[in-house]
């Protein structure tokens, strides 16, 4: 029943169909990018490079409300901090040998921390404005978002296209991918820079506190089941666009927050894959 | 291919690894590099693979400095079995099909034939066993169709069968004229096959020697 007057609306209102779409392709996106993040063992990169694009975002508020530049536009701050924060992190992992894991949350507290102040000090913002770059409103996305959704989108699979034997084999063994020829450097900066610019767009849909969750869940539900790179990236879109449409539906109907619906539905197919696979090896050992 | 090491030093922050290590081989010359853990062989291999920036000292391949490389080809290369995440969703059919840069053609098909890889072509390398997963990785070092192959502690964890075959294929390889550097705790593996043992010890000290000759330089 409710299903009806989603689909009706849908038809009916233009920002729905943004909404769908951009839901839509980022829900391809993000399991997408998130599988070499999670393969790479880096998970924790993207929550750091969102808190520190948000500290971009904020600094874009502000500087666009004291001078009229199209430079300020919040968005491309938020991209341009999401690449600086992947060179911080570097340039710190540097200083240290054995806890180069500490450069992660060094950047996100600086992020965290440039983000409050430039958010007290932009005079009459709209809270509204705040929790929708914490938690996201995808029902806000314009047309314009859709198209750079759309372009970006169209940036990561030509990426993806040219690059993906070398990045399959940078994933699986990286001394290997260094040997065979492969320009370990440079692939590394054009995938961290796909992460960033990935990063800064999701932070108008699912928000700032959802963008790692979005990237890593679905990758983490299809781990356990995958057998191949391939499949698992695969099985890792599916749940990303069941838990996008199906969370888009629920909350638009509730009138609830999309973002953490969608990451809640992510979790339960995570622990509906958990518990499957707990039984399934029950029975196999009781058939031994 | 060529390899010439001129005294190559390395140590991690306070602890010297590798000290003045001087040799040098000619194409198809076969080298066994032997140490207790922790003298140094990994670090060794990952100096000539530039994964690590050595503190003095030159290493050159068919006389060109490996600083001057900017991407390696022609080299081989077999990891320790530790080395790579066996967690890893991956068949043995894309760690072969995206090693290999090229469309895969006769040559591909070959590697395959040759290393008897077709009826595990589609298995996740979880399933395989330490033989199997050893012909893998030499089959994809293969690919690169390699001037010099460097082999980390092939034999570990492959069963006898296994260990003759690798030696069978080892032989081969020399054959053709592949320069072979190989790391190994087990001194008679490949003994017969073996130009020169590299030998590291404790605080950088090592042993270069001509196989089967007791005149050491160090």
């Amino acid at each position: 029943m409710f299903l009806a007057s989603v689909f009706k609306d849908l038809f009916a209102f233009d920002f729905l169909q943004y909404a769908l779409l951009a839901g839509l392709l980022v829900g391809l996106l993000a399991p997408l990018i998130g599988t070499v993040v999670v393969i790479r063992r880096i998970s924790f990169i993207a929550d750091t490079l969102s808190h520190f694009s948000l500290a971009g975002v904020c600094i874009g508020v502000f500087l666009s409300k004291l001078i009229n530049w199209k430079i300020f536009d919040p968005l491309f701050m938020g991209i341009v901090f999401s690449i600086l924060g992947t060179f911080v992190i570097e340039k710190l992992r540097g200083f240290y040998k054995n806890y180069k894991e500490l450069s992660m949350p060094i950047v996100m507290s600086c992020g965290v921390a440039l983000s409050g102040l430039f958010i007290s000090l932009s005079n009459n913002i709209d809270s509204k404005y705040t929790n929708s770059l914490l938690f996201g409103s995808i029902l806000s996305v314009s047309s314009t978002d859709l198209i750079t959704i759309i372009i970006i989108t169209v940036i990561v699979f030509i990426f993806i296209m040219f690059t993906y034997k070398k990045i399959v084999t940078l994933c699986f063994d990286e001394v290997y991918a260094r040997v065979s020829g492969i320009n370990v450097k440079l692939l590394q900066l054009g995938l961290t820079i796909i992460l960033a610019l990935v990063i800064s767009l999701f932070i108008d849909i699912v928000g700032v506190l959802l963008i790692a969750s979005l990237m890593i869940i679905p990758v983490a539900s299809a781990i356990l089941i995958g057998d191949s790179f391939l499949n698992t990236v695969v099985s890792s879109i599916v749940f990303s666009e069941v838990s996008l449409v199906s969370g888009f539906v629920i909350s638009y109907h509730a009138n609830v927050t999309t973002g953490p619906v969608i990451i809640i539905i992510n979790i339960l197919i995570l622990i509906v894959i958990m518990l499957i696979k707990k039984i399934r090896s029950s029975i196999a050992s009781k058939k031994k | 291919m060529r390899v010439t090491v001129n005294n190559l030093t390395f140590a991690y922050t306070q602890k010297l690894v590798l000290s003045n290590i001087s040799f040098s081989l000619k194409s198809g010359e076969f080298l066994t590099i032997h140490g207790k853990n922790g003298t140094g062989k990994t670090t060794l291999i990952r100096c000539f693979l530039k994964m690590l920036k050595v503190n003095d000292g030159m290493i050159y391949l068919d006389d060109m400095d490996i600083n001057h490389i900017k991407t390696f080809s022609n080299i081989g290369y077999v990891p320790q079995k530790t080395d790579f995440n066996y967690e890893f969703p991956i068949t043995v059919f894309e760690i072969l099909s995206c090693a290999y840069l090229k469309k895969r053609d006769a040559y591909y098909t070959k590697i395959i034939n040759d290393f008897d890889l077709n009826k595990i072509y589609h298995e996740n390398i979880n399933n395989l066993s330490g033989g199997q997963l050893q012909r893998v990785f030499i089959a994809r070092a293969l690919l690169n169709r390699p001037k010099l192959l460097i082999l980390d502690e092939p034999t570990v964890g492959v069963d006898v069968d296994n260990i003759k075959t690798l030696h069978e294929t080892l032989q081969n390889l020399k054959q053709e004229g592949i320069t072979i550097i190989l790391v190994s705790h087990d001194m008679e593996f490949c003994q017969d096959i073996t130009d020169y043992y590299l030998i590291l010890n404790e605080l950088g000290d090592y042993e270069f020697k001509k196989a089967g000759d007791n005149n050491v330089s160090s």
